[in-house]
């Protein structure tokens, strides 16, 4: 038999038979609109998220800290120094699993070597206390000591002045002047504007605390040679200045020396070539005892829970679609029973059981086809209605609250109209899988007599 | 002598009822030659059309040999029955069996698709065919606009259309008024003068002047004419 007999006769079939075909059909299209509405939505929340993650950092760094063996918690409080001297001592004794790993030259030259790594900058955080001052006005800070003399090698641009730091300057984030204010400002009186601090003059006071509880103080003034570019990360509320201005200033609110190639550094950034070679080189570094953190291994648990969700959102339509399913059996099993005569003259005017067994394969599947059809289209409007009123409601709510509106609600890719409308058929050859069988083998003397 | 066109012997066919064995056929034993007529009379229940289904391959026996131009229905698969009933037979029934949503037209042309005849030549060979049996005007017809006799007339160019050697009619004038019975008795009588093998069942004692055979069956088994009408005066 040709197919586009085929074709026509099972269409034919259908269209006799118009009311109970539709009535069929509905279940189909509510679940594969559903499939379709659900999927979009899932699509849709996981770019918004992706939107909104954007400024999370930049995606090709590796932020490595040292390990300090199982169990045995001895790091203090996030000092380059801050190490115990058992720790460093046993850090050269051993390299035995759960032994501490730390971040020496000689480490940094081993994460330098692994294929792929652009750079590799130690960074330290500002022991004991700070207040900044310009003027009347004050402020505290994050100040980061940062192992290189360009900071566009962290991928950090400027909007004035530079990013190369010199000895007795720092650089500062575009959100570092806002922070500041008026110690003495009293109720009701206007809040200072925030104040231009590009090649002013900051004056850091430090403090520490001596054996005794004391506060002591140590002033020093520093030039602002250049204010980044946002980035919506750290650096937007950081201090950078040089590694070992900060390693002198830490060695003061310690009182002792520090080695880094001794208690090595407490936290590395590798910068990788390419992004999709991050989570690559985060595992081999995991492999040689350190930690290792970047921010697409968090980007990648958001994307895995919304693959999850996108799966529970079409399994749900799924459900829907089987529901259909067994609607689309009842009724071809009802249409052979109605037909079994039919079927009968079929074969006697030498129908095969192939032929038989095609057309009433077709017809189910020929329902869930023209179900499926619906439901996308449906879906597809669905999903634009909601695209539409969604955006409104949500630019809005961004309007009074601030921050950038997203960009869709429900996002159909072209796939999954297409992956529905297969599904859908392929629900309804399923389905008729079994009544179609049925059909193909009855015995043509006795479907004739059927009554 | 030749090998006769039809070849049946010692054919059974039982079917279990509960417990009991129903005997259709108890051994019969049938030649039926080329380009013949053959009627087969008997009392309802007597196993005719059971024999007829057989013929057309449209059941299989309990034991025993049916050939059909030399080629062993017994022994075929599913696909080869097929084949055959598609090229060798054509059936006309008591009730029709044609397909309501169809037109007449499309109602002849139905068997050719399975034969994979295109489109254009499934019409133009409905139409000659329906012209043939003196419906020409009534192509565009669906059964239910038809009388009886025309609705025969349909059957008999649907078990035409791929032009069979072999026609097989169970009861075909049960369910007509005798004036279009005696219409399709004279088309079968055509068909037959124009070289085919006809085999008729029928209770009608008028289609056997056109008989060249008559086949008496009685409780499953084939008898003479003297044995058949000796019963039949009981
Ligand atoms: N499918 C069947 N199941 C059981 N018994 C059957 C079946 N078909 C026919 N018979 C029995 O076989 C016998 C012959 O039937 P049939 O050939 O239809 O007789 P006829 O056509 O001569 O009236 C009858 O007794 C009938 O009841
Ligand atoms: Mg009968």
């Amino acid at each position: 038999m040709k197919l586009l007999d085929i074709v026509r006769l099972i269409f034919g079939n259908l269209n006799r038979r118009k009311g109970r075909v539709s009535l069929t059909a509905v279940g189909v299209v509510i679940g594969t609109a559903a499939v379709v509405i659900l999927v979009s939505l899932a699509i849709g929340l996981q770019k918004n998220a992706n939107e909104q993650l954007y400024g999370i950092g930049d995606l090709t760094q590796i932020q490595v800290s040292p390990s300090y063996g199982q169990g045995e918690v001895v790091y203090s409080g996030g000092g380059g120094g801050g190490g115990s001297k058992s720790t460093s001592a046993s850090a050269s004794s051993s390299s035995a699993p759960g032994a501490p790993k730390l971040l020496t030259n000689k480490a940094l030259e081993d994460l330098s070597a692994i294929p792929g790594v652009m750079a590799v900058i130690p960074r330290d955080y500002m022991m004991g206390g700070l207040t900044l001052k310009y003027h009347r006005l004050e402020s505290g800070s994050n100040v980061i000591g940062i192992g290189t003399d360009d900071l566009s090698s962290l991928g950090l641009e400027a909007t004035q002045g530079g990013v190369v730091l010199a000895h007795g300057t720092v650089i500062i984030g575009p959100m570092v002047a806002s922070n500041f204010y008026d110690p003495n400002q009293r109720p009701g009186q206007q809040t200072p504007a925030a104040p231009d601090l590009y090649d002013q003059q900051l004056t850091f006071v430090f403090i520490k605390y001596d054996q005794n509880g004391n506060e002591v103080h140590k002033t020093l003034t520093y030039r602002v040679s250049g204010v980044l570019a946002q980035t919506q990360g750290e650096s937007d509320w950081s201090i950078y200045m040089q590694l070992d201005d900060l390693k002198v200033l830490n060695e003061w609110a310690m009182g002792r020396r520090i080695n880094y190639n001794k208690d090595g550094y407490s936290l590395v950034i590798v910068k990788v070539d390419n992004v999709n070679n991050v989570l690559d080189i985060t595992d081999q570094i995991t492999a040689m005892g350190y930690q290792a953190y970047t921010p697409q291994s968090f980007v990648k648990g958001i994307n895995n829970f919304y693959l999850v969700l996108q799966i529970i959102f079409g399994g749900v339509g799924a459900i829907a679609l089987l529901v259909a399913a067994i609607g689309i059996a009842n009724t071809m099993a009802m249409a052979i029973l109605e037909r079994t005569r039919e079927i009968g003259l079929m074969k006697a005017v030498g129908a095969t059981n192939r032929d038989v067994l095609s057309i009433f394969l077709g017809e189910a599947a020929g329902i869930g086809f023209l179900g499926g059809l619906g439901g996308v289209l449906i879906g597809w409007l669905a999903g634009y209605g909601i695209n539409v009123i969604a955006l409104v409601y949500l630019a809005q709510q961004s309007a009074s609250q601030g921050g950038t509106p997203p960009s869709v609600a429900v996002s159909t890719p072209a796939w999954l109209p297409v992956f529905a409308l297969v599904f859908a058929t392929l629900i309804g050859l399923a389905s008729g899988l079994y009544p179609a069988l049925r059909a193909a083998t009855l015995v043509p003397v006795q479907a004739l007599k059927y009554e | 002598m030749q090998t006769p066109f039809i070849r049946i012997s010692n054919l059974t066919k039982h079917f279990q009822m509960g417990g009991t064995t129903v005997r259709a056929l108890d051994g019969v034993d049938l030649d039926i030659p080329q380009k013949s007529f053959t009627v087969v009379m008997g009392p309802s229940g007597s196993g005719k059309s059971t024999l007829l289904y057989l013929l057309g391959g449209l059941d299989r026996p309990t034991s025993g040999q049916i050939a059909v131009n030399g080629l062993r229905l017994d022994e075929m698969d599913e696909n080869k029955l097929a084949l055959f009933r598609r090229q060798t037979v054509g059936f006309m029934f008591q009730s029709f069996n044609l397909i309501q949503s169809m037109t007449a037209e499309e109602n002849v042309g139905f068997p050719m698709q399975f034969a994979g005849i295109p489109s254009k030549e499934r019409t133009r060979r409905s139409k000659v065919l329906l012209e043939q049996v003196g419906l020409a005007d009534r192509g565009g017809h669906k059964p239910s606009e038809l009388s009886g006799g025309q609705q025969q007339r349909v059957a008999a160019a649907r078990a035409l259309v791929n032009n069979p050697n072999l026609i097989l009619a169970d009861e075909p004038t049960g369910n007509l008024d005798t004036t279009s019975g005696i219409g399709i008795m004279q088309l079968l009588a055509d068909l037959h003068q124009s070289g085919r093998a006809v085999l008729v069942v029928t209770h009608d004692p008028r289609m056997v002047r056109f008989a060249t055979h008559k086949v008496f069956l009685l409780d499953g088994k084939v008898v003479s004419e003297t044995e058949y009408r000796a019963a039949s005066l009981e």
